[in-house]
């Protein structure tokens, strides 16, 4: 549990510095103060995305190898990235309400996949919360798991796949269209969320592991206790 | 309300969000360990 704490700790004053970094980088000419919307919106979406690939990560190893560690990473990881995606949508909101003159938009491929994508990983977790043999509920939530992650790339290049409200990407394998100093903040606002989500992901896994345990505990206490079948009794 | 203040309000939901997730975890692990 330390490792958690000191992850968090370090991932708060990263956050303070992001934060920082954020009110004091230079401002777009048309959109004013709102150009520091991006630093939260984009670092959050992205770690929705990583949150996402980890749990079809866990997912795929599940399926191979059968370890529930692997369980119970991809559903920590899914719970994560769904706080990560609603957070960043909302921010987008907000955004979109100053700058587009309207919060939604339907017609919208990134908005509208984006919504789509969260709606499955709520999907994801109301799927695990519906079975209750372990085994089952690994093996059908992997596979659901597995197939979600599509989602990812396809929200992210939705802006380069279809005619879009959205804004195309900033930072390109070619180059940025951003000032460097808005660079530096977003990239120290990313960084600073990953950790975040590490600490995070290590406190929800530990909690899984502890629940997983005490589940255990219950069903082999249960099943001292439970009546013989009445075919057993009239074998006998 | 001023473009600052929404911005500073939005800022506040979003580290707030994760804060409140993070007290969550706690109460939960508290709960786990007993």
């Amino acid at each position: 549990m330390k490792r958690v704490q000191i992850t968090l700790l370090v991932a708060a004053l990263a956050l303070a510095v992001g934060g920082y970094l954020a009110f004091t980088a230079p401002l777009d000419v048309l959109q004013g103060e709102y150009t520091r919307m991006l630093y939260i919106h984009a670092a959050t979406l992205w770690l929705a995305f990583l949150a996402f690939a980890v749990t079809a990560l866990g997912s795929i190893m599940y399926l191979i190898g059968k370890k529930s560690h692997w369980d119970r990473a991809a559903e920590a990881s899914a719970e994560i990235g769904i706080l990560f995606a609603v957070v960043g949508v909302f921010a987008g909101m907000v955004w979109g309400q100053a700058v587009w003159g309207q919060a939604w938009d339907w017609g919208d491929a990134r908005l509208a996949t984006t919504a789509v994508m969260i709606f499955v990983y709520i999907g994801y977790l109301a799927l695990r919360r519906a079975i209750a043999d372990p085994e089952t509920r690994a093996r059908r939530s992997a596979i659901l798991g597995t197939i979600a992650v599509v989602q990812v790339p396809l929200v992210y290049f939705s802006v380069n796949l279809f005619r879009t409200l959205h804004q195309t990407q900033s930072i390109r394998p070619d180059g940025s269209t951003m000032n460097s100093e808005m660079v530096v903040a977003l990239l120290v606002n990313v960084a600073a969320f990953t950790l975040l989500y590490a600490g995070l992901f290590m406190g929800r896994t530990y909690i899984a592991r502890l629940e997983a345990a005490k589940a255990a505990d219950t069903t082999l206490a249960g099943d001292a206790v439970s009546p013989p079948r009445l075919t057993e009794i009239e074998d006998v | 309300m001023s473009d600052t203040l929404v911005v500073v309000v939005t800022y506040v939901v979003v580290y707030g969000s994760t804060l409140g997730y993070a007290a969550y975890l706690h109460v939960r692990r508290k709960r786990a360990e007993q």
